[in-house]
């Protein structure tokens, strides 16, 4: 709590409102801005907080039909396909209503998937460290790095590397020798076959003459990753002003969250990724509830629809996540595993929920409002969850 | 290994001694079966969380200044 420079007696009035901290301090602060007496800040205490009381949620208010509506009207806007560039440079990322449907539905991955990886110190400064990092991310292939040649006659592949990018992929390691050996290696360990090497020249063929084999070899040898993250294809860098000033930040097509935050050099703080999956096995639950709040909030914001309240899609975000795993919403998930048999009928493939509801004599609570509305009982909400009854006094 | 508790997006997690959850259970009026889960493997479960245990977690709330919720963890 900070401390404001107001009397004793207008903070004592202050505080013993009913509102929460945050909104205390916001009137504390404007009390000390404008100087206020202690019969001033009772009178604004008084009206903020009936104004509070007012706009809070009544008990028994129906929060997530609520939330639906706000969260579905604005998505009747959205763009139905834009399939381009945020901010960053060249890079395809999936936006608007295709994205909200992929987060709400929780796929296993996005159709677009990339990372915001921020650098530690010195690696956000200087562009060459930051180069370095990106080549431990970046999945190197064997055609980056050199050209691939079969002599059938001989029976060998041949790999003529280059050594421009190899001193390029490699900036922690001086000789190009060297390099190539920890590529023949790499090539030796996957393949299995022996390697020669004659300076930046690597040859090697199957065991025994099989023109068969020697193409399987150079398909292979095509899929190697020699260095960096495999599910990796491409990072972008750009210098960007962020909260610790003006600094590096990488953005990758496609996504490793645990490998990448292992990486030297990455802010394992920072950095974060937008497959919501990623985030709760490297991160846990919380961390994915903030994502999904995140995640929404800016795909949101993008279409101009950064009006619709946090507090619904926070909503949405606690139930996705309160069993402990990501839930969808929809059949698969949230709405598939409603207590209520009538519910679940009501909301997809009535006929197998009824038919697997009578086989295993399924009771229904009635409890929940739309099968209270199937069976024409007023629902539990609001006005229908409170009794009144008319008061009788003996006339005389 | 990487410190999962400093990363930004990672509230504070921390166990509830058995004393405070009852005085918790009681405010709410609820079993400690109807609170949110957590998994015992989650990442950012303190070491020394068990399942059966509560854990207290203490988020910076976009609406207000402190958010406290409580999970229990599961298997």
């Amino acid at each position: 709590m900070t401390n404001f420079d107001v009397t004793d007696g207008v903070l004592e009035v202050i505080e013993d409102t009913e509102l929460p901290r945050r909104l205390k301090d916001e009137v504390l602060a404007t009390a000390e801005e404008r100087d206020v007496t202690k019969g001033q800040a009772r009178e604004i205490a008084t009206a903020v907080e009936a104004q509070y009381l007012d706009t809070r949620v009544d008990p028994l208010d129906p929060v997530g039909t609520v939330s639906a509506q706000s969260i579905g009207e604005p998505g009747t806007q959205m763009t139905m396909n834009t399939f381009h560039y945020a901010g960053v440079a060249e890079m395809d990322v999936t936006q608007g209503l295709p994205r909200l449907i992929e987060l709400v539905d929780a796929r296993k991955t996005p159709d677009t998937p990339i990372m915001t990886v921020f650098l530690e110190d010195e690696f956000g400064e200087e562009r060459e460290k930051a180069h370095e990092v990106v080549w431990d991310i970046e999945a190197t292939k064997i055609l980056a790095l050199g050209d691939i040649s079969t002599n059938v006659a001989d029976m060998v592949v041949r790999v003529d590397l280059n050594e421009d990018t190899l001193q390029e992929r490699w900036p922690r390691v001086d000789s190009t020798n060297e390099i190539a050996g920890e590529v023949a290696e790499t090539i030796e360990g996957s393949l299995g076959v022996t390697v020669t090497q004659d300076g930046t020249v690597l040859e090697f063929g199957p065991s025994e003459p099989s023109y068969r084999e020697l193409l399987q070899l150079v398909e292979q040898l095509r899929d190697i990753v020699f260095k960096g993250i495999e599910d990796v294809t491409r990072v972008v860098i750009r210098r960007e002003e962020t909260d610790e000033g003006e600094e590096f930040v990488l953005y990758t097509e496609g996504s490793a969250f645990k490998k990448a935050l292992k990486i030297e050099g990455v802010d394992a703080t920072r950095t974060s990724c937008n497959n919501i999956h990623e985030v709760h096995k490297t991160l846990g639950i919380e961390a994915a509830r903030e994502a999904i709040i995140e995640e929404t909030m800016t795909t949101l914001e993008e279409q101009g629809l950064d009006d619709v309240n946090i507090r619904h899609l926070m909503l949405v975000a606690d139930i996705m996540t309160n069993d402990g795993t990501i839930q969808s919403i929809g059949r698969h998930g949230i709405s598939g595993n409603k207590d209520s048999v009538l519910a679940r009928a009501a909301f997809e493939v009535t006929v197998n929920h009824l038919l697997d509801a009578a086989v295993h004599g399924e009771s229904d609570d009635l409890d929940g409002v739309i099968e209270n509305v199937i069976v024409g009982k007023p629902v539990r909400l609001g006005t229908g969850d409170v009794d009144l009854r008319m008061g009788v006094t003996e006339s005389d | 290994m990487v410190d999962v508790s400093q990363h930004e997006l990672v509230p504070e997690h921390t166990v509830l001694d058995e004393d405070t959850l009852e005085e918790v259970l009681e405010d709410y009026e609820i079993d400690r079966t109807e609170l949110p889960k957590i998994k015992r493997k989650d990442p950012a479960l303190p070491d020394d969380a068990e399942v059966g245990d509560v854990v207290k977690i203490v988020r910076d709330s976009r609406t207000t200044d402190e958010a406290i919720v409580y999970r229990l963890v599961i298997e």
